[in-house]
């Protein structure tokens, strides 16, 4: 009887490991996105652009700009105006959370040392003026008075990709590359750069 | 429930269990008793086990809601109360059918959320991982579709994106629907869709920046069409659609293949009639081509696998069934350890007859099923003020077919963003876009 239940067992599990269906497939479970280069560690849901580059690169960025000699040395604080960031990648993103977290960040650390004017607002500012012009709401100041700044530096950046995609996974590279333009000379005053590169494959169900 | 039957049927063939009849009759031996309860208990576990996966499969299949015919009403209810795995399917179907009632913010928050998920699925994936398993369909996946589907979902997130201005984005979008079939199994059908280089070079020149390469890869792959100059002064950009898309369909001997079904298009070209001008625009992409072209999947190379075990461990438990049976008539009357084996190979026969009806080769047929066949594309400088566009979708002789005009009004700014139309030979008319 124990020869009968052996044969069966064995035929069974012959059964189950000629049947294995994934067999021959390269990693059938795929491979967990890496993040190649990283200060941060973090779970990484794709090979796009994610919270944590974000927040890596934004810092990064802040601090280079703080250390430039015009900023750090200016008698009087620079005025910066954020040009919407151009993306050249193949990821659809909401460019302009980068300007917004390195705006963020130098007015939180440099204390005063950089201005930045809010362009984005300028209809309302401007409705504001008139309304205070046409004496229809009070006003702490003359606003015949033409009190709006013109800027001194533009902030602006552009995220370029390389991305490759073959039957052993997807790879993309970004480059985020930050740029601060003199308004009168049209010099790019400072510039820097962060890089990520990332690689992912998924399931074989989806290959 | 149904193993006693089962057991009982074993319980009245003599052979299996009772001594030679010549010298013992009809009593049954120590040992034959003993080989019957363990023969029983192997043939209990084993309809236990089929039943449990039997079970397994029909508890993860849940239903969605019923449907009522207007995808505007399914879908979004497919996409809160259906299966999880089928949500991208109904985003996609639902944005589709948004975009052509002209419905641009409900199709932007679809497609938003579809191509989230599509860009997160690298990396282990439970569900994706049943879908390979031996005894699951390849539809337990969650579904984010094809390339061609996917390539798809970022082209009409394209057009919103250029829609709202956001230039870049549409270029980013027609980058990506380049790069869903950037793999195919064979490098000429790699990447090759027309529509999509051709806008991200439009896009490209409109930043001021150098669209040649683009340009020269649309150039390069378009088939039976002129593509028109690149223009960056066009301010109306009309994308058109048209002609039934494909469908999937499982081939053989267990369905695991997956196939597509393509039905010719009555639509063959449209016609653009607005502001004095008439344009007439000849495909340049095709679905279906693209669908076709792709060529194998990793999958169908597990779920040929699949199939393989299916009709191995059918012919086993035929031929075990049978080996036994003869071994146990064999055997009969003379020594019993030859009824036991006899037994044990009916029995294993039975249980990989089993497995063999449990596995499940089947290919995934879930498609997104109200994609059109062709795309085409018209790139018009129009004054500023209102305009209404008349399109005519044309058949084989280029005579209009009846029931596919649509009139599209809409009004073109004196400065700004372009003014994008999106007309489908299914679309609602009037429409104000």
């Amino acid at each position: 009887m124990k020869s009968t239940i052996l044969c069966s067992a064995l035929l069974m599990g012959s059964l189950w490991l000629t049947g294995c269906a994934s067999s021959g497939v390269k990693n059938p479970s795929g491979v967990p996105v890496t993040r190649l280069n990283p200060d941060e560690q973090g779970f990484v849901a794709g090979t796009g652009i994610e919270s944590q580059d974000l927040v890596a690169v934004a810092d990064k960025m802040a601090r280079s700009i703080l250390a430039i000699p015009q900023i750090a040395n200016a008698p009087t604080p620079p005025v910066v105006v954020l040009d919407p960031v151009e993306n050249k990648t193949r990821f659809p993103i909401n460019k302009d959370i980068f300007l917004t977290r390195i705006r963020a960040q130098l007015n939180s650390r440099a204390q005063g040392k950089v201005i930045f004017l809010a362009r984005d607002r300028m209809a309302t500012l401007e409705k504001e003026r008139n309304l205070k012009r046409e004496g229809a709401v009070t006003a702490s100041a003359d606003p015949q008075v033409q009190e709006f700044k013109g800027a001194d530096y533009f902030l602006t950046g552009t995220l370029e990709g390389l991305s490759t995609r073959t039957r052993a996974g997807t790879s993309d590279y970004i480059l985020y590359a930050f740029q601060l333009i003199d308004a009168r000379t049209s010099a790019i005053v400072w510039e820097d750069m962060a890089e990520v590169k990332k690689q992912g494959l998924e399931d074989a169900a989806y290959r | 429930m149904v193993p006693t039957p089962a057991i009982a049927r074993m319980n009245c063939k003599p052979g299996f269990h009772v001594g030679h009849q010549g010298q013992q009759g009809f009593r049954p031996s120590v040992r034959g008793i003993r080989a019957t309860r363990w023969l029983a208990i192997l043939l209990l576990a084993s309809w236990v086990t089929l039943s449990w996966l039997l079970t397994g499969c029909a508890a993860s299949r849940s239903q969605g809601p019923p449907l009522t015919g207007d995808i505007l009403v399914d879908g979004p209810r497919a996409i809160a109360e259906g299966p999880a795995r089928d949500r991208v399917l109904w985003q996609y179907r639902t944005a589709a059918a948004a975009l052509r009632q002209g419905r641009f913010d409900l199709a932007r928050t679809l497609l938003d959320e579809a191509l989230l998920t599509l860009q997160g699925i690298h990396g282990p994936n439970p569900e994706a991982r049943r879908a390979r398993s031996l005894f699951r369909p390849e539809s337990v996946k969650p579904f984010i579709g094809e390339p061609y589907e996917r390539s798809m979902a970022y082209i009409y997130r394209g057009i919103l994106y250029w829609r709202d201005g956001e230039l870049d984005n549409a270029r980013a979008c027609f980058r990506s629907a380049q790069f869903e079939d950037s793999d195919a199994e064979q490098r000429t059908y790699a990447g090759d869709w027309v529509l999509p280089d051709f806008l991200e070079a439009l896009a490209t020149a409109k930043l001021g920046g150098d669209p040649s390469d683009a340009l020269r890869r649309a150039q390069t792959n378009v088939r039976g069409a002129t593509l028109p100059p690149l223009d960056p002064s066009v301010n109306v950009l009309v994308f058109l659609e048209f002609g039934p898309g494909p469908l999937k369909y499982a081939a053989g001997e267990h369905g695991e293949q997956l196939r597509f079904r393509t039905a010719p298009s009555p639509v063959k070209s449209a016609r653009l009639q607005v502001a004095g001008l008439t344009v007439t625009a000849a495909p340049v992409d095709d679905v279906n081509f693209q669908a076709t072209t792709r060529g194998g999947r990793v999958m169908d190379h597990i779920l040929g696998n699949k199939a393989v075990f299916k009709d191995t461990a059918d012919t086993v438990g035929d031929a075990a069934i049978l080996g036994g049976a003869v071994l146990a008539v064999a055997g009969h009357g003379r020594k019993s350890a030859a009824d036991e084996a006899g037994a044990a190979l009916v029995l294993a026969g039975l249980a990989s007859k089993l497995l063999a009806a449990a596995t499940m080769p089947q290919a995934d047929t879930r498609a997104w099923d109200n994609l059109p066949q062709f795309l085409s594309f018209v790139q018009l400088r129009l004054p500023p003020g209102d305009h209404t566009a008349v399109v005519e979708f044309l058949g084989p002789n280029a005579q209009p077919l009846p029931d596919r005009t649509k009139t599209i009004h809409f009004r073109v700014p004196a400065e700004g963003r372009d003014v994008v139309l999106f007309v489908s030979d299914t679309s609602a008319t009037p429409q104000h876009q």
